[in-house]
């Protein structure tokens, strides 16, 4: 009993994960930009959120409607940053990681480097749960996992049966093909950057529903994030979301039948023997041609 | 070109963070001297965790410095010279406070140290201290037994055994409530010092995990989880199932709010929780989610634990919270680390006072031969059969009525311990 309840919520929780690593692993697979960079977004969209909703009192959900176009615009303009400089993979690691370094100071000169956390007045998900009969699913993962399966989903969607997603999908394989063909690979750029912006705001407005917040978060997600992006394969949307899903799931499970402290030692573990069985990703459907 | 461009963008940026990564009180942060501090300044050196997983705390000790120097300096210094704090971000990384502790005594020759903050970083600093004869305050290190080096001497003391200290103290206090808890489950995080209260280290294995087999109590979940734990729901309804009377957490930060959290999801609540280490300010942020949750403190300023201390430490308080408001910090009130800080800085004026001098041997034997006066701890004297950890003034606090309150013992407590019942 115990190990399904557990298998559930690291299914949900799996959601925010996937969420969270959806714009890095599709700015890394199609722009072949390494853009550390959204986890400073999700970092500033979950302390917009915490700041709006206990200044104005308002639903965190709300927040919304500021950090997901704040965020889209600053995704667009970091990609315009690269493009403008030319920059290579590994130098947008180095650039984009010391975007992340400014924006976390800046956090904690705004937010100080205290644990900032909603109140139970103003965040009443953060204790909230759906029961149907034994098993619970905590409101906040739930909500996650909700948004997790529509934005990547209609992600995934968007890149097959849309003219657009053609062609990005088209840019992601061969950039000069693209180009001869009239695909305006700044544009597209720019735009995927931008909704990768988007979805950062929404992974931390949800990260924020369940959580306490500290500048140094957003280091701690480097961890699940990467192991997310690999094993769902880069560039992969819907590979992004099983693999987020089957790392929560496995963290859940090895926490309650080995131990908490065991978890990290089995999923990396796992991570290992997937590189090496598979190294385009558990969820590749195919290898995004670099 | 290009190239060139984005290498010189990206030392700019470097250069810009690593700048900001230091900063000075005292004399030099606009502060005037009082009249009566004169000549060189009497430099103090260390170095905080203000960026990386330490940050939170660190800036209290950095607000508490401030403070310190600040009221130092106003009262006409120290031996009558201004007091000057050099004060480095060492981002929480303890290879980092090696070479910045390093640097302050063999480059930048500061006339004195102050500990840095959290254990491992204590004693990353500590060995460096020893290298150089320096006699080193620090703020709040756990492990005692570690901590061998005679000139180190602690601000925050749970005595020379932390580890059989803390659980003692709990279950003496629990058990004087009726009825007494019998079914406990303890959980521990998997960090340095909140595992050695919980299994102990070296050669003493005791720990809250054994004393409360040995207490005849029955221990119905033990779990340890690593520091990096996102996900809380198994361990919540892993207690919920073994449904222990009293949840001991060796745990540290925000791992309680993220326990009681989790466990309100199941519509759970343990009739009594207490947690080691948390950051005082989130659990009351849950409300009546948390109402109940105990911990350790050596200092909370409630009203009648400040009516027995004279009123400069009302003044201090109120400093602190007026500081703490002005930085952004959420929880303003000065409580144990702020308290320990101040005591560091008192053990070290006391120190140089009673010497008559900074040379730092000196400063260290007048310590362990005349102790240190300190406003919130009292008198306090220094042994170095037991690491200099002076007999405790640790008390148990309890959130009562969405407050932090001193409750154990009841010699010290502002406010009786509360049952299960009484919540």
């Amino acid at each position: 009993m115990i190990t399904v309840q557990a298998a559930l919520s690291g299914l949900l929780l799996g959601g925010l994960y996937a969420l969270m690593a959806a714009g890095v692993s599709v700015t890394w697979g199609v722009l072949r930009v390494i853009n550390l960079a959204l986890f400073g977004m999700m970092l500033i969209s979950a302390y917009l959120t915490f700041a709006v909703a206990t200044a104005w009192g308002v639903d965190p959900l709300v927040t919304l409607l500021v950090t997901v176009p704040a965020m889209f615009v600053l995704g667009g303009l970091v990609q315009l940053t690269f493009d403008a400089l030319k920059i290579t993979e590994l130098n947008s690691l180095l650039l984009s990681f010391g975007l992340l370094i400014v924006i976390v100071q800046a956090v904690s000169n705004i937010w100080s480097a205290d644990f900032q956390r909603m109140a139970a007045d103003v965040n009443p998900y953060a204790t909230e749960a759906v029961h149907i009969g034994r098993f619970v699913f905590p409101a906040p993962t739930l909500l996650a996992f909700g948004v997790a399966i529509l934005v990547i989903g209609g992600a995934h969607l968007l890149l097959r049966r849309t003219f657009a997603g053609r062609a990005v999908r088209a840019f992601a394989e061969d950039r000069t093909v693209a180009a001869t063909f009239g695909i305006d690979h700044r544009k597209v750029g720019v735009l995927l950057a931008a909704v990768a912006g988007a979805i950062a705001a929404v992974a931390g407005m949800l990260f924020s529903l369940g959580n306490a917040l500290t500048p140094a978060t957003a280091f701690e997600w480097f961890g699940t994030v990467f192991a997310v992006v690999i094993l769902g394969g880069v560039g992969q949307v819907a590979g992004t979301l099983a693999a987020g899903l089957l790392v929560g799931l496995l963290s859940g499970v090895v926490s309650v039948t080995l131990s908490p402290a065991a978890s990290p030692f089995v999923l990396f573990s796992a991570i290992i023997l997937a590189l090496l069985l598979r190294p385009q990703g558990l969820f590749a459907v195919r290898t995004v041609v670099r | 070109m290009r190239k060139t461009t984005v290498a010189l963008a990206t030392a700019t940026l470097l250069l810009g963070f690593l700048t900001a990564c230091e900063s000075k009180s005292g004399t030099d942060d606009g502060a005037a001297p009082a009249p009566a501090a004169s000549g060189e300044p009497i430099v103090v050196g260390s170095t905080l965790s203000l960026s990386g997983a330490f940050a939170a705390t660190g800036a209290i000790h950095k607000i508490t410095g401030e403070a310190f120097v600040e009221r130092l300096n106003a009262g006409g210094g120290l031996l009558g010279r201004p007091v000057e704090w050099v004060v480095r971000d060492d981002e929480s990384d303890q290879a980092k406070v090696s070479t910045l502790y390093e640097q302050l005594i063999s480059q930048d020759k500061v006339d004195l140290i102050m500990g840095p903050y959290a254990t491992p970083n204590i004693l990353s600093a500590m060995a460096v201290a020893a290298r150089h004869n320096y006699t080193m305050p620090q703020h709040t290190a756990v492990i005692a037994p570690l901590l061998t080096y005679e000139c180190q001497f602690p601000a925050w003391s749970i005595g020379p055994t932390p580890n059989e200290f803390v659980p003692n103290q709990l279950l003496d206090a629990v058990a004087s409530l009726n009825p007494a808890p019998k079914k406990v489950a303890i959980l521990t995080n998997q960090n340095g010092s909140t595992d050695f209260v919980s299994y102990g280290a070296g050669n003493n294995k005791t720990g809250a995990v054994s004393i409360t087999k040995s207490r005849g109590l029955d221990l119905v979940l033990e779990v340890r989880y690593p520091p990096t734990t996102t996900d809380w729901a198994p361990i919540a309804a892993q207690v919920r199932d073994a449904a222990p009377d009293l949840v001991i957490n060796s745990g540290l930060g925000v791992d309680p709010v993220n326990l009681l959290q989790a466990m309100a999801q199941l519509k759970y609540k343990p009739p009594l929780m207490f947690s080691l280490f948390p950051a005082p300010g989130p659990p009351l942020g849950l409300g009546p989610t948390s109402e109940g949750l105990m911990s350790v403190s050596i200092f909370e300023p409630n009203q009648p634990t400040l009516a027995k201390l004279p009123p400069v430490a009302t003044e201090i308080v109120n400093d602190f919270k007026t500081r703490a408001t002005a930085a952004n910090l959420p929880y303003t009130v000065f409580e144990t680390q702020a308290a320990a800080s101040w005591n560091a800085w008192e053990i070290l004026t006391s120190g140089v006072k009673a010497a008559n001098s900074v040379d730092n041997k000196a400063i260290c034997d007048s310590l362990h031969s005349s102790g240190a006066e300190t406003t919130f701890s009292g008198k306090l004297t220094f042994d170095p059969a037991q690491n200099n950890f002076w007999p405790t003034t640790s008390t148990i606090k309890q959130i009562q009525g969405g407050d932090w309150v001193t409750v154990w013992p009841a010699d010290r407590a502002a406010a009786p311990l509360k049952g299960p019942t009484a919540g």
